[in-house]
């Protein structure tokens, strides 16, 4: 997994919960905790550290997911706002994250597993994200749809309608924005 | 400076171990600070570094890839064709359509060569756009070739110029933009591409589309001074026959003179059969030769014909000229006896018997001939030419080496294919297909459910269900067949995820679709596939595609390479028709496939010995290879029974069931 994603996990840890609870959480779940964004680190690492927050602060593992996807997404527009500036709406911008996840992970690892998104409209108009990968985060990528939604001050209701995490092949989500 | 200065001055530095910790903590966190700050910017910088040659490189990969196709391309629409595919690809559009400037009525028109990732969903535009034209300043075409620059819409929907607005909307089209074609300050063609994400344009985007445009310049430029160089000759080049300029002269010259003189006019038109195989396979060189031992071969002919029907008969007033790349048009000017049509077309046929030499390779060529006639009441020699040229394709379509007349039943019978043709674009626009579905069923578990296969109907708004076989050809024809198996696959995964949906029994069970060749062969048909897929969110073990040997006669480099890439994600792959086609081993030795099924003719023929070894070989050949097998075309308990004991694991046919509605076969 790359750097980044163990940046964001840190700086919301640490605007959330103190400086302190970073270190405190690198001592719990045993990870080194050397991470930079040009780097890329074991899924194990992110799984240990979500799993001991979890046991930390008593909660599911998804809720934490959940929580950091929506964090996250203020800190990536602070370091990447080219990213968000072109789009109006949080519509737009969620569309857009193949462009724009793919080219960042491939310019450092050529080759390197990224994982993709599928998008369709819906007929009533709600947007289709479908989501494949065996790492199985869907859950931070509703948070992420959350925070993107947050960042356009808009309201989006997302709903589940199959998850790997029950055994389907991929996950499937519905959002609608209003 | 005394040394005792130096040392005042150090003395300020000079840790104090007097100082609390608490201090020395707030230090260390204001240097831990600083340490991360200096972190952060070191990646930035790097990051900033790593994107941009990442993009750099994209860029130059793509325009060596447009630069390498450009010049080895042979014309200008095969240029296109792979720089609006590359462009696609690498910057994410989702289609891209090509104009070339009409020089005459200086309009950007569509020249039908466009590129899109999912054809089906994209329908109604890209009819929309294939053929279409503009007029400078009109449209998104129309205010690049008045401007010679890029033009960007971010949303269309908004834009009250952009013509295809409606089309845009349907499809769900949102940000395009077109890029002119010049050569020098000319505006020579130009290429618009469209997205439904909103695309912006980046100074390395413009940059590297301008050069392309230049690179594709210079082939329209290349393709002007070929054609500059032949334009003022009246004799083709490569055979040295009167070309379309000269035909043309002398068809106006037998109009004129048709009605003083009442005699007839002819007009037949050749196009050779297999010629496109020769060219691939040897290369253009190889096929220029041909046509030259081709063209004089035919003179021999034409002229042995014109001596020994009428001595008299002037040696101008019968051409043989060459119209295009291996089409040939006879002008019979002066007809005196109808039959003489026919010995000449007999004379020509029989030309062809003997083989042509490319080395020392042996080369069988055949030719489609249409002709037209005269005195079956019209003297258009125009209209005679279009006619034999619609009757050529007519005996194209019968298969190699025919003969065709025109006549008024033939114009009806295209007449009434055309109007198909338009309904058919008309059904793919409003969804009028609909899918049945077929039982397969396990006959090693007595009449076990295990599978459909589904078969495409058009619901037709007055004439009720249309068979494909009276549509598919037509589709076909028209370049329509992969928006229509698009739209198959599609409904297809859909009615999976329904099936799925209905409880564990039916979440077993799979779905088989036909893949039209067409479909196949497009370069994108795996991605559709995988998208299809993610999209419906149905198991990839649930899909079974059926191709047929043609598809792998076509191509069977391309073809195992992408069956390999579907069975990748689990898609079952199953050849259709096993038997009846060519050499049905080697594509099964080479051809990735799960299945094989054995084609109907043997089971309705299965009482007899012959029919039951064959089927026997047959299962043999597909236990040994790991293949599953599916009878198709079951009817009676006797095949049933026979199948039972020679050990078929799968059939399909009446006995079980025929193609239903999706709720009918779903609920068996």
């Amino acid at each position: 997994m790359k750097g980044i994603v163990f940046n964001l996990l840190e700086e919301a840890v640490s605007a959330a919960h103190g400086v302190d609870a970073w270190a405190d959480l690198i001592d719990a779940a045993g990870v080194s905790g050397v991470y930079t964004s040009l780097g890329s680190y074991p899924d194990d690492d992110m799984t240990a550290l979500v799993q001991s927050a979890a046991n930390l602060l008593g909660c599911p593992e998804n809720d934490i997911l959940h929580w950091f996807g929506r964090a996250a997404m203020p800190l990536l527009a602070q370091r990447y706002g080219d990213f968000f500036k072109g789009h109006a709406t949080a519509r737009s911008f969620v569309l857009s994250v193949n462009a724009i996840i793919h080219p960042e992970v491939r310019k450092l690892y050529s080759g390197a597993g990224c994982p993709h998104f599928h998008f369709e409209d819906a007929a009533d108009g709600a947007l289709l994200i479908g989501y494949r990968s065996p790492r199985k985060l869907c859950h931070l990528a509703h948070g992420f749809v959350q925070g993107a939604s947050d960042h356009y001050g808009e309201e989006a209701a997302i709903e589940h309608l199959q998850c790997m995490l029950e055994g389907h092949p991929l996950c499937r989500m519905a959002v609608r924005w209003s | 400076m005394p040394n005792g200065g130096t040392l005042e001055l150090m003395k300020h530095f000079v840790p104090d171990t007097g100082q609390s910790s608490e201090f020395r903590v707030a230090r260390l966190e204001r240097q831990l600070l600083r340490e991360r700050s200096a972190r952060l910017e070191a990646e930035a910088i790097a990051e900033r570094g790593l994107r941009e040659l990442y993009e750099q490189k994209q860029w130059l990969l793509l325009l060596q890839r447009v630069t390498k196709g450009a010049n080895e391309a042979d014309d200008i629409a095969e240029a296109f064709a792979l720089s609006l595919r590359e462009v696609c690809i690498q910057m994410g559009w989702d289609f891209g359509n090509a104009y070339l400037i009409d020089s005459g009525s200086r309009e950007a028109v569509a020249c039908d060569v466009w590129y899109a990732e999912e054809p089906d969903r994209l329908f109604a535009f890209i009819d929309a756009s294939r053929q279409i034209r503009f007029t400078s300043g009109i449209g998104l075409p129309g205010r690049v070739l008045r401007d010679s620059r890029p033009h960007w819409i971010l949303d269309v929907r908004d834009d009250e110029g952009f013509l295809r607005r409606s089309e845009a909307k349907r499809c769900g089209i949102k940000s395009g933009c077109a890029f002119p074609i010049v050569i020098k300050d000319e505006t020579v063609g130009l290429f618009e591409f469209f997205s439904s994400r909103t695309v912006m344009a980046t100074d390395d985007l413009l940059a590297t589309m301008a050069q392309i445009s230049s690179q594709l310049g210079r082939v329209v430029e290349r393709d002007r001074a070929r054609r500059a160089l032949l334009h003022d000759a009246s004799h083709d080049a490569l055979t040295g026959l009167p070309n379309r300029a000269l035909l043309a002269e002398r068809c106006a010259r037998a109009a004129a003179d048709l009605s003083s003189n009442g005699q007839g006019v002819g007009i037949l038109v050749i196009d050779l059969d297999g010629f496109k195989a020769v060219n691939d396979r040897f290369g253009h060189h190889a096929g220029d030769s041909l046509i030259r031992a081709l063209g004089e071969r035919l003179r021999g002919v034409v002229e042995l014909f014109q001596r020994e029907s009428d001595p008299n008969w002037p040696a101008e007033r019968v051409t043989l000229s060459r119209t295009g790349g291996d089409e040939f048009v006879v002008l019979l000017d002066g007809l005196a006896d109808r039959s003489w049509v026919d010995d000449l077309t007999g004379r020509i046929h029989k030309a062809f018997e003997r083989p042509f030499y490319i080395g020392s390779s042996e080369v069988r060529l055949a030719a489609s001939i249409g002709f037209a006639l005269s005195d079956t009441g019209r003297c258009d020699v125009n209209q005679l030419l279009r006619d034999a040229d619609l009757a050529m394709y007519e005996a194209k379509s019968e298969g190699r080496g025919r003969t065709i007349e025109f006549n008024e039943e033939l114009g009806e019978v295209i007449r009434n294919r055309r109007q198909l043709e338009h309904e058919l674009r008309l059904a793919i626009r409003d969804c009028q297909f609909r899918l049945f579905y077929q039982p397969i069923i396990d006959m090693r578990a007595g009449t076990e459910l295990r599978g459909y296969e589904a078969l495409v109907r058009w619901q037709h708004p007055e004439r009720g269900l249309v068979s494909p076989a009276e549509f598919v050809p037509i589709a076909e024809e028209a370049g329509l067949m992969s928006f229509i198996g698009g739209w198959v696959l599609h409904e297809a995964c859909d009615a999976l995820a329904r099936l799925h949906a209905m409880g564990e029994a039916h979440s077993r069970r799979f779905i088989s679709i036909n893949v039209a060749p067409m479909q196949f062969l497009q370069p994108n048909f795996a991605a559709q596939v995988r998208r299809t897929l993610m999209r419906t969110g149905v198991r990839p073990e649930s899909l079974k595609l059926e191709i047929t040997e043609g598809v792998a006669i076509i191509d069977p480099v391309r073809t195992a390479k992408v069956l390999a890439e579907v069975r990748e994600w689990g898609v079952q792959t199953s050849l259709d028709d096993f038997g009846t086609g060519y050499s049905s081993l080697s594509y099964l030795q080479n051809l990735p496939f799960d299945t094989i099924k054995i084609d109907k003719s043997f089971i309705d023929d299965l009482t007899s010995k012959r029919s039951q070894d064959i089927v026997r070989a047959i299962l043999d050949l597909a236990r040994s290879m790991e293949l599953s097998v599916i009878a198709e075309g079951i009817e009676t308990e006797a095949q049933r029974a026979i199948l039972e004991q020679l050990g078929c694991p799968f059939a399909q046919g009446y006995l079980y069931g025929r193609p239903v509605c999706e709720e009918q076969a779903f609920a068996l």
